[in-house]
């Protein structure tokens, strides 16, 4: 499963683009349940978000949704937090 | 409006007398940040003549009975304990004196700033006009590289320690994200396009204003930068951008460059950041930095003035292009000042980032 999240906006404006492919990793079912629940919460159209705040586009094998700040799902949050942490 | 607010003090210089205890404003006075080091030494020297005037009112006799009634701050500081739920755990509320974390206390003095300026240039009380409570949050989330304004309060991350510092040590972005909130009760620009470009423009222009006033500085001297001193050791940049020069503020090989044009020549054409909203401000902003520098004296004076009516005078729509604003900028110069030097200030000003303005 390749996994990207794509984030814009902020008080910076400055975006980040992180991916990962889960294959031969260990921990591959755990980010694969994690994905497919953060796309379940996800929207197929971009929010209006709040000013300054991160919006996110997540695409999972080739699959792509949207959701901003501050209202992130318990799983969109940590799949970013940990995508942007640990993807390449 | 809860009478807590309500402080009789004789016009024309309305202090907050009573809200920020004096031996906090001692310690904000030598503060390691000019800006609200300043903010603090001229809120002391305020409430000093205050105090004298009530010395001077005791001595003389009771004061006249036609007393104005001048407004206060309602600040509220939460601490969201790096966790996402807002608005987390109260720490600070309006007239406490400062606690341990001085992130808390950071806010606390920006959000004074900011009230202070909106009301001492503008008669405008709070960011609604009428009085509304500021809150804000800190410690939000964990490594957390933003601050954003969520439709009712601010909200400020720490920052990653890497790329960005704690978000509440510059003046100008807890004003900018202030300033979303008078945006919102006020011409209400969409986040889109070239009116979610002048969103966030106004949100510069108004956050350099606060950090100019609590410095004093005037047009000339001031850095016209946004985000100076967020940016952790190590990288490559001043700011996050500059009204003075726009597109100069970063280079760095994990920011990259600030993208941001001074001119309509450059303008940047994109759906990303809800159509390039933090990058087009650019253009407006160099806008405002060229009337000011151009009318000369304090900036929030004349420039911000004509800025501040253009966004209340009820004539801009929501909906406004660079074009639509920058004609009201011209009508509210007119209105104010009649055809002279500001209203060809402006067209000038406009005219050299190439939008017309008539």
């Amino acid at each position: 499963m390749r996994i990207q999240v794509r984030r814009t906006g902020g008080f910076a404006g400055i975006e980040r683009v992180r991916a990962m492919d889960t294959s031969g990793r260990p921990d591959a079912q755990e980010w694969h349940a994690l994905a497919e629940q953060a796309m379940r919460d996800g929207r197929d159209s971009p929010p209006a978000g709040v000013p300054d705040g991160f919006r996110y586009q997540l695409t999972v094998d080739g699959r792509t949704v949207y959701c901003a700040d501050p209202r992130l799902s318990e799983a969109q949050r940590k799949l970013i937090t940990r995508l942007l942490k640990e993807g390449a | 409006m809860p009478a807590s607010r309500l402080m009789p003090v004789s016009r024309p210089m309305p202090v907050f007398c009573g809200i920020v205890p004096p031996h906090l404003l001692d310690r904000l006075a030598r503060a390691g940040d000019p800006a609200v080091a300043a903010a603090a030494r001229r809120t002391l020297v305020a409430d000093a003549a205050h105090r004298t005037g009530r010395r001077l009112t005791t001595v003389t006799g009771a004061p006249p009975p036609a007393q104005e009634v001048v407004p206060g701050p309602q600040r509220t500081l939460y601490d969201a304990g790096n966790r996402t739920v807002l608005p987390g755990t109260r720490v600070r509320s309006e007239g406490d004196g400062p606690v341990r974390d001085a992130t808390v206390n950071r806010a606390y003095a920006g959000l004074g700033a900011t009230f202070e300026l909106l009301l001492t240039a503008y008669g405008h009380d709070s960011i609604d006009g009428a009085g509304l409570p500021l809150d804000a949050t800190v410690h939000y989330g964990e490594d957390y590289g933003n601050a954003f304004w969520n439709g009712e309060q601010m909200v400020f991350g720490d920052g990653d320690g890497e790329i960005f510092l704690d978000f509440t040590g510059p003046v100008d972005v807890i004003a900018h994200e202030l300033a979303h909130g008078f945006t919102q009760h006020s011409a209400n620009l969409a986040y889109f396009g070239q009116p979610g470009a002048l969103n966030e423009s106004v949100s510069d222009v108004f956050g350099s204003l606060v950090k100019q006033y609590t410095l004093g500085q005037t047009a000339d001297r001031a850095d016209w930068l946004i985000g100076a001193g967020l940016l952790a050791p190590g990288v490559g940049g001043v700011a996050l951008r500059s009204m003075k020069a726009p597109g100069t503020a970063y280079d760095d090989d994990v920011l990259g460059k600030d993208p941001q044009p001074a001119t309509m020549a450059d303008y940047v054409r994109t759906g990303r950041d809800n159509g390039g909203v933090h990058i087009n401000s650019g253009i407006p902003n160099h806008a405002f930095h060229l009337l000011a520098v151009q009318l000369g004296g304090k900036a929030w004076e004349r420039a911000g003035r004509i800025w501040y009516d253009t966004m209340t005078s009820g004539g801009l729509r929501a909906d406004a292009s660079f074009t639509d604003f920058a004609g009201e900028t011209v009508a509210a110069a007119t209105a104010r000042y009649g055809r002279g030097e500001e209203r060809e200030a402006v067209v000038k000003a406009w005219s050299q980032v190439g939008v017309r303005a008539e």
